[in-house]
């Protein structure tokens, strides 16, 4: 059990990387970011190319990768989503589904649709934590995690960090004080983009992967954790995303394993989605209204 | 000398004009009070000189020079607007609040920590509420809060919308005392009222009607003009 716990959490924070991405974006715009599943793609594909395809060294195509990931960030933002910034959201909405999937597209045509498989950073056995087995992986996953808490919550006490908070709250208001929306709306992106790249790059060592990998398997799951966390909680939407990683391998341990249930996973997921917005319709963090 | 000279000013929402040929001239230094009833333009000649809706035709001078450019140039120039509905950051502290206020100065932190100084010993109030949520605030502290807020980059030119908007007599008049001490400081000020009180401490007044300009004059003399008393006092 202590196994599946620990793929839980791991599996959880990958989740919650993504959905701390889509409530930064949703905050901003009132948008749900249907890319922001291959901005992890995007990273995952650039770093397979960079350290197997080029065999350069990993740190190398960790930071190829989160570059490729920002630059699609930016682009998306200044071809897709500006142009479209005063049509209905449901029209920024479908543009970013096409995002995701012309991005898709463009990784099986430059390589093939083969499953790859990304060497972990530290290989290794794991090391034995409260009866879990614990990989290399899952403890870099752990410190980045640090790392980036850390980060954000530095970034938020900043006046950059506040003018984004202001922007989201109010755009007329921050303009009237002299932030330039441009300004704000490409830093979000870019900030989207590096998340969901981080998590793309924590991601896609783990077993195989394949083109849309994470919008496929990652992305559904970072929904219902933003949705958990109260869609416009940062630190909600990675509480959200432990939960759902967490209930997730739970179902499949006792309903899957133990009482043999099929779909026990989403079953999982479902229940747990259900019985927060029941409770709490705003969500686990969310304010109300 | 004339700081913002406006010369028959056009600007309107999408293919609606609202302001058909605005003039008007603000001394440096002086408190202007722009008159006018709900949809007389008022509010949408304050945005288009913010920048915030770009003019259609006419003329801005400010300083002598044509202002154009974004709402941020412009508020580096010395233009702010304190907004129609206060539009304070509701999840935001007082505090992060008034910093936000000193935006385009944010990197001269002496004259940021001055400007809240002085904001405070203004509105002694937002001090005691520093560490609270704007959305917090009664109706009043919030326009005290976006007054703050538009005094911290330190402006030349303060255009204010409709301050005493859904205020109490005595807090209207608080706010309006308030604005008199900035404009004693050397910001000149220009005012959107509805409320012909305020031109008892204007030192110009202009009556807008139907998207112009209809009567331009001192306070005193505004509030002494028969059309304006059957207009905005009912008598």
């Amino acid at each position: 059990m202590g196994a599946f716990l620990a793929l839980g959490l791991f599996q959880g924070a990958v989740y919650g990387l993504l959905a701390v991405g889509i409530v930064l974006v949703y905050k901003a715009k009132r948008v749900f970011n249907f890319a922001q599943g291959e901005f992890g793609g995007v990273a995952a594909f650039t770093a397979f190319a960079i350290v197997v395809g080029a065999g350069l060294p990993y740190w190398v195509g960790v930071v190829g990768g989160l570059a490729a990931a920002v630059a699609m960030g930016l682009i998306v933002e200044r071809v897709i989503v500006r142009p479209l910034e005063s049509s209905s959201r449901t029209i920024m909405l479908v543009a970013l589904v096409g995002v995701a999937l012309f991005t898709i597209a463009i990784i099986v045509l430059l390589g093939q649709p083969i499953p790859r498989v990304m060497p972990p950073l530290i290989s290794g056995g794991g090391v034995n934590i409260l009866g879990a087995g614990i990989l290399p992986q899952q403890l870099i996953l752990m410190a980045v995690l640090a790392v980036l808490a850390a980060a954000m919550a530095w970034f938020f006490k900043t006046d950059m960090g506040l003018a984004v908070l202001a922007s989201s709250q109010d755009t007329r208001a921050a303009q009237v004080v002299g932030i330039s929306p441009v300004a704000v709306s490409r830093l979000v992106w870019g900030m989207a983009a590096l998340l969901g790249g981080i998590a793309g790059l924590l991601y896609a060592p783990v077993g195989i992967f394949t083109p849309g990998f994470m919008t496929l398997t990652m992305l559904v799951p970072a929904f219902a954790a933003a949705v958990l966390g109260g869609m416009t909680s940062l630190p909600g939407a990675f509480i959200g995303g432990l939960a759902i990683g967490v209930v997730q391998n739970l179902g499949i341990y006792y309903l899957g394993q133990q009482l043999k249930v099929p779909g026990a996973a989403e079953l999982g997921v479902f229940a747990l989605l259900m019985l927060v917005l029941l409770i709490r319709p705003q969500g686990l963090l969310g304010k109300e209204a | 000398m004339a700081l913002l000279e406006v010369e028959n000013l056009r600007a309107g929402y999408g293919s609606v004009p609202v302001l058909h040929g605005v003039s008007l001239n603000v001394e440096e230094g002086s408190n202007a009070v722009l008159l006018g009833l709900n949809g007389a333009g008022k509010s949408t000649t304050l945005m288009t000189l913010a920048g915030l809706l770009p003019a259609t035709g006419g003329e801005i001078r400010y300083d002598g020079k044509p202002l154009t450019g974004s709402p941020g140039a412009r508020v580096r120039a010395g233009i702010v607007l304190v907004p129609e509905g206060r539009l304070v950051f509701p999840a935001l502290t007082v505090k992060q609040n008034l910093r936000l206020g000193a935006w385009t100065i944010r990197r001269d932190a002496r004259r940021v920590r001055r400007n809240l100084q002085e904001v405070y010993q203004i509105f002694p109030r937002l001090e005691e509420r520093a560490d609270q949520t704007a959305g917090t605030l009664s109706g009043g502290e919030q326009q005290m809060l976006a007054i703050g807020r538009g005094m911290m980059s330190s402006p030349r030119l303060l255009l204010i919308d409709e301050a005493s908007l859904g205020l109490s007599p005595k807090l209207t008049e608080q706010v309006f005392a308030a604005v008199k001490l900035i404009n004693q400081r050397g910001v000149t000020v220009l005012m959107v009222e509805q409320n012909a009180g305020v031109l008892a401490q204007a030192d110009t007044a202009f009556v807008m009607q139907q998207g112009r300009v209809t009567i331009t004059g001192s306070g005193s003399e505004t509030l002494a003009d028969d059309v304006v008393r059957a207009a905005y006092l009912g008598v």
